[in-house]
């Protein structure tokens, strides 16, 4: 392995949890997480030699793994080959109550448009808006507003 | 305040998503090694396949259809054209996605440029479907003409038949494509015309 693949593997290993929940929530099933975290993976690579760390290194994992799973086409055959990831769990079928509240987390989320979706995902992770804004490339105030039609949406999703 | 405790929970249940996942290991040596193997993506690997059948397809037309079955070099001359058109517009395309950086763009941005290509690549049946009936008219009618007139009709209507069918369902699967790259574009123009 040279210096730039174990910085990588790094990398990697730390935001595992962030590149996880994001191609989870933009998922139908556990086969969907498994394709989307190994596209983000080569998409994560493809860009780590340029990345310089101009941005906050989760700034930019966000940025690419958002991008991966808005932009990916869902039409094309699915790589039955691929190696798996290494999970005890399976969040669209385990039935504790803890997965019982993410999998309403993910009902909650899945019906909002793309970029709303990730603009909601960047705020429950407590991301100001400048940096939301970052990501997608609108502005704060852009966000601000996005978000308030965003919250007025769940009000109505809980409502019916 | 209903607003805030529904976010609230949300937040709760994203925190809890959290915890299930630091429990995990999720990665294995295998998939860090794999993603750092796969130096073309897929989109990029399948416009080189095209480039390269166009390409090829002027020296093997000219053999195919020149010497093996007659036809005129007018006729070769214009495939040929007509392939080079193709590989033109495929490499045209294949740039605005081979971009290793597209995806540390922001979402907008990015999204703007597949969809771009998308669209390049959806509107481009509406030259290359009219342009493959000619082709095969054509085609039909350079060994209609060889045949002295004696032509198989069931051949000849068959891949008429045939002929129809296909541009019928590839133009359906055009507009169905367009109008959903359209939404794509729609949803970032209102997202960008909020500032």
């Amino acid at each position: 392995m040279t210096a730039l693949e174990r910085q990588f593997a790094q990398t990697v290993a730390e935001q595992k949890s962030t590149i996880y929940t994001v191609c989870y929530m933009f998922s139908q099933d556990a086969d969907e997480v498994n394709d989307l975290f190994q596209e983000v993976l080569v998409n994560l690579w493809k860009g780590f030699e340029s990345f310089e760390h101009r941005s906050d290194i989760r700034t930019w994992v966000y940025r690419v793994a958002l991008n991966t799973c808005i932009s990916i086409d869902r039409k094309k055959k699915r790589r039955s080959s691929e190696v798996r990831l290494t999970m005890d769990i399976n969040l669209f079928e385990d039935r504790d109550e803890d997965t019982r509240q993410v999998d309403m987390l993910h009902k909650r989320i899945s019906k909002l448009q793309p970029f709303d979706r990730a603009i909601v995902l960047l705020w429950l992770e407590n991301l100001s808006y400048e940096e939301i804004g970052q990501i997608v490339g609108i502005t704060a105030k852009n966000v601000s507003v996005r978000l308030y039609r965003i919250r007025e949406q769940l009000k109505q999703m809980s409502n019916d | 305040m209903q607003n805030d405790m529904e976010l609230e929970s949300m937040r709760q249940q994203l925190d809890t998503l959290k915890e299930k996942l630091n429990q995990q290991d999720i990665l294995n040596d295998h998939i860090i090694r794999r993603s750092m193997k796969k130096d073309v993506n897929n989109i990029t690997r399948h416009y080189y396949i095209i480039i390269a059948i166009g390409l090829l397809m002027v020296p093997y037309g000219y053999w195919c259809f020149v010497k093996l079955c007659g036809l005129s070099y007018f006729f070769w001359i214009v495939t040929s054209i007509f392939m080079l058109i193709c590989v033109g517009a495929t490499f045209y395309n294949s740039r605005k996605i081979s971009d290793p950086e597209l995806m540390s763009h922001s979402l907008v941005e990015a999204r703007k440029k597949v969809a771009s290509a998308k669209k390049f690549e959806s509107n481009w049946l509406l030259f290359g479907i009219p342009a493959v009936i000619l082709w095969i008219s054509w085609f039909f009618y350079e060994i209609y003409q060889i045949q002295g007139g004696d032509f198989n009709n069931g051949f000849f209507w068959g891949g008429c038949v045939g002929g129809i069918i296909g541009a019928v369902c590839g133009i359906k699967m055009h507009f169905k494509t367009q109008r959903q790259y359209q939404e794509v574009i729609d949803q970032i123009e209102e997202i960008v015309a909020e500032n």
